[in-house]
């Protein structure tokens, strides 16, 4: 059944050749399809064009597929992603799912197997979006910790420096360390999946965030048992 | 060996044998002066004459224990250093496999993906011609990947080849680009024999090949550079000959300059794809270059500064 409106894919992919392939079987199939080069590409195509499935690959230049995946997890936990893979160990599949993706496929793959995998993500997220889903992120809508409370829906914190408005990007951060709590999360790490950036960025922007977030939701914001520093290392956030 | 109790680590093992030697040492020494005292003790309370029980060679005795625990020491140290030098080809090799697979599968899946369209659709004779552009390219991937551990095999086991043959080397320099254009399609190549003569030298033409293969693909691969450029030059500083291969692309960092040598070595992460290849290139044109007598180094100011690799060759088996 050919679609009334065009669905959209975006196939993050390196391969130049897989990734014509994949654009010539989808737009055969009756898809609007857009490829992206790398990790970076991926995100900025994916805030801009809105695409309604994601087939990802892993190992991209720049920003791996597992930091992508989690990135857009963490704004919509509706639209199906697929990854394409040739990572195929049970290690890496399960990293992929407890991040959130939908399907994962290792490469080599079988073409028909692939389009009918697409097919089903598809007519399911369809379903899910006429069912009244919201296309939120796994985290609650309202979250508390110590004496604090946030409340995602209207983007206020009522928390020790009273009640605060949350900027978009603090909301980020916030589902973020939020979603992995107890957690070790490198500078790196939060740069890449928070901001999707990769390589050369200062970590410093990271550290201001922090700052903030101690002095909103800590009692003694000098010694800190929400937002906790590893050493040369990253951040642990605990609840 | 990821997870193992603290009590199996090597330099666990290796710290706790060397004291473990060490105080045996002490106690041989220790109570072989005390049992030797002991008895003269008893030969002077028995009054017998001491020579006749105590050959007095207790310096002897001394000296040969020392030797022995020295022997055993090194012999521990030894097996110690081999030991760390497995465990780490080990995880190079682990690592190598990781990143094969991965240029393996890549060709492998594009191959499927295109001939299974094939099956499926009816495409336009001009879609089948770029698409089977792309299918001859994977091919051509997926055999270069093949050749390199096949040549692999073959130059470390002894017997390989070994034909070598009197050539010029500036011409056949020249004569590989030109046979091998279109993998410098967009690269500006310049050859100067700055020795001003015919330089003959006795190659294997197969194995120089290969090297110069390894070198010229890499200035290529690792250049970001819209065309990239490669001068080589033929020079003598006595008593070598040096070749030098000099490009404009990415450059490698100060620590990286001496590992870039060794099997499966490879500059960045495999986890993130910064790492490209199998990691055996700069190893096997190491090796044709210790086959002819010679060595590669490499010179480079830093990341984005290009890099110098220059191949030393003896100038004294120039001619044969």
């Amino acid at each position: 059944m050919p679609p009334t409106e065009k669905q959209r894919i975006l196939v993050i992919e390196d391969e130049e050749h897989i990734a014509e392939g994949l654009k010539l079987n989808l737009s055969l199939q009756g898809f609007e399809v857009r490829i992206a080069g790398s990790g970076s590409a991926g995100l900025q195509e994916w805030k801009n064009w809105r695409p309604d499935l994601i087939v990802l690959d892993i190992m991209l230049p720049g920003i791996d597929g597992f930091s992508v995946l989690q990135n857009i997890r963490l704004e919509d936990a509706q639209i199906p992603i697929l990854i394409l893979s040739a990572k195929a160990t049970t290690q890496d599949k399960i990293k992929g799912l407890s991040y959130g993706v939908d399907d994962y496929l290792t490469k080599p793959f079988h073409l028909e197997e692939f389009l009918l995998r697409i097919e089903r993500l598809l007519a399911r997220s369809t379903r899910v979006v006429a069912g009244g889903g919201d296309g939120h992120a796994q985290v609650p809508e309202i979250f508390s910790f110590g004496s604090n409370q946030i409340d995602f829906t209207n983007a206020k914190a009522h928390c020790q420096a009273g009640t605060i408005s949350l900027t978009e990007q603090e909301i980020k951060l916030l589902k973020l360390f939020i979603s992995n709590q107890g957690k070790m999360l490198s500078r790196k790490k939060i740069l890449e999946i928070g901001w999707g950036y990769a390589g050369v960025t200062t970590t410093r922007t990271v550290d201001n965030f922090i700052v903030r977030f101690r002095k909103y939701f800590e009692e003694k914001p000098k010694n800190p048992v929400h937002f906790k520093s590893i050493r040369s290392v990253g951040y642990l956030f605990e609840p | 060996m990821d997870q193992s109790k603290w009590f199996f680590h090597p330099i666990f093992i290796f710290v706790f044998s060397i004291v473990a030697l060490g105080l045996s040492l002490f106690l041989y020494i220790y109570w072989y002066v005390e049992v030797s005292s002991g008895l003269h003790t008893l030969i002077t309370k028995f009054d017998l004459r001491p020579d006749q029980v105590l050959a007095s060679q207790t310096w002897v005795v001394i000296m040969v224990l020392s030797i022995l625990v020295g022997i055993i020491l090194m012999g521990i140290f030894t097996i110690f250093v081999y030991n760390q030098k497995t465990f780490q080809l080990y995880r190079l090799q682990n690592n190598f496999i990781n990143n094969f697979t991965h240029e393996l599968k890549t060709p492998v899946t594009s191959l499927k993906l295109f001939l299974e369209t094939f099956l499926k659709h009816d495409l336009s004779r001009n879609d089948q011609s770029t698409y089977i552009r792309y299918m001859l390219a994977d091919v051509n991937r997926l055999s270069d990947n093949i050749n390199s551990i096949l040549n692999l095999a073959k130059i470390e086991s002894k017997g390989f080849g070994e034909e070598f043959v009197r050539a010029e080397l500036v011409q056949t320099v020249e004569q590989f680009c030109h046979d091998n254009r279109h993998l410098f399609k967009n690269c500006s190549i310049t050859i100067t024999n700055l020795t001003g003569k015919p330089i003959f030298y006795c190659i294997d033409r197969a194995l120089f090949e290969m090297l110069l293969m390894n070198l010229l693909t890499n200035a290529v691969k690792y250049n970001q550079s819209g065309t990239p450029r490669i001068s080589i030059s033929f020079e003598v500083h006595f008593p070598k000959l040096l070749i030098r291969f000099s490009d404009n692309g990415i450059g490698l960092e100060k620590p990286v300059l001496k590992k870039i040598f060794k099997k499966f070595y490879q500059v960045g992460k495999s986890d993130n794809m910064s790492a490209m290849g199998s990691g055996l290139g700069l190893y096997l044109a190491q090796q044709i270059a210790k086959r002819h007598k010679g060595k590669i180094t490499v010179q480079s100011e830093g990341i984005g500064k290009g890099a110098v690799f220059t191949l030393a060759l003896p100038e004294r088996s120039k001619l044969v």
